[in-house]
């Protein structure tokens, strides 16, 4: 199961096509989801401290556009965005 | 009457007479033009820009969502609300924001204003990377959003 990662604010210096993609086996969670990303991130960037947090202060939102809890089961292919906090005006 | 958009700065630019037009009735006896722009100092570092950074379509929700909410919870019926935020860089003095609202009297126009700015603050996805004239450009630290269950 293919799940795209669109990266939003401080999220896009993970990766320079501001798309990340995971291939999962089976149905996961965004609790899950979150730390597969945390895994990432800590390798691709040398545990980068700055960057774990980014991942643990964000929310995510689904393709409709929800906030979506970490209790949200992603069961297809789709696209889930990250959302640091944020700052605009 | 709402009006709302995400405008790229590389394509187009806030346009306050646009706002004007939109919100100009006979029928409103009070207007108010609040405007972002790119200030030239943020925590004594010199900017010289900002990169806005926007989840159009959760930005665009949240406004229509912060607009119904103020039906709700302001109780003024008549009005109009123009909301416009940038994406893409913008320059020094440059508008990032403006919401233009026209309601009968000028206390529902002031409320009204600032209840849509700090509502946009809170919950609007958007994101700010400053540019500096010395230092390197980084993202501002922001607010966490509430993470809502569904």
């Amino acid at each position: 199961m293919l799940i795209k990662l669109e990266l939003f604010g401080a999220s896009r210096d993970f990766n320079n096509t501001n798309i990340l993609e995971f291939n999962f086996k089976k149905v996961i969670s965004i609790k899950d989801f979150r730390l597969e990303i945390i895994d990432y991130v800590k390798q691709k960037f040398n545990n980068n401290q700055d960057f774990i947090k980014i991942v643990n202060s964000s929310v995510f939102c689904s393709e409709e556009n929800e906030i979506i809890s970490d209790n949200y089961k992603i069961t297809k292919e789709q696209k889930i965005g990250i959302i640091p906090p944020i700052g605009g005006g | 009457m709402l009006h709302t958009k995400i405008i790229d700065s590389n394509k187009d630019k806030i346009l306050i007479s646009k706002a004007d037009e939109f919100i100009k009735s006979s029928s409103f006896g009070a207007s108010i033009y609040f405007l972002g722009t790119v200030r030239n100092i943020n925590q004594n570092k010199k900017v010289t820009g900002i990169t806005y950074d926007v989840h159009d379509e959760m930005v665009l929700k949240s406004f229509t969502e912060i607009y119904s909410e103020a039906n709700q919870k302001l109780g003024i019926e008549e009005k109009a609300v123009f909301i416009e935020h940038i994406k893409g860089y913008v320059g020094l003095g440059d508008i990032s924001i403006i919401i233009a609202i026209a309601c009968a009297h000028r206390d529902q126009a002031y409320v009204l204003s600032r209840f849509i700015i700090e509502e946009i603050k809170k919950r609007s996805p958007i994101w700010k990377k400053e540019h500096y004239e010395k230092d390197e450009s980084s993202w501002l630290k922001g607010n966490p959003v509430l993470n809502e269950k569904i």
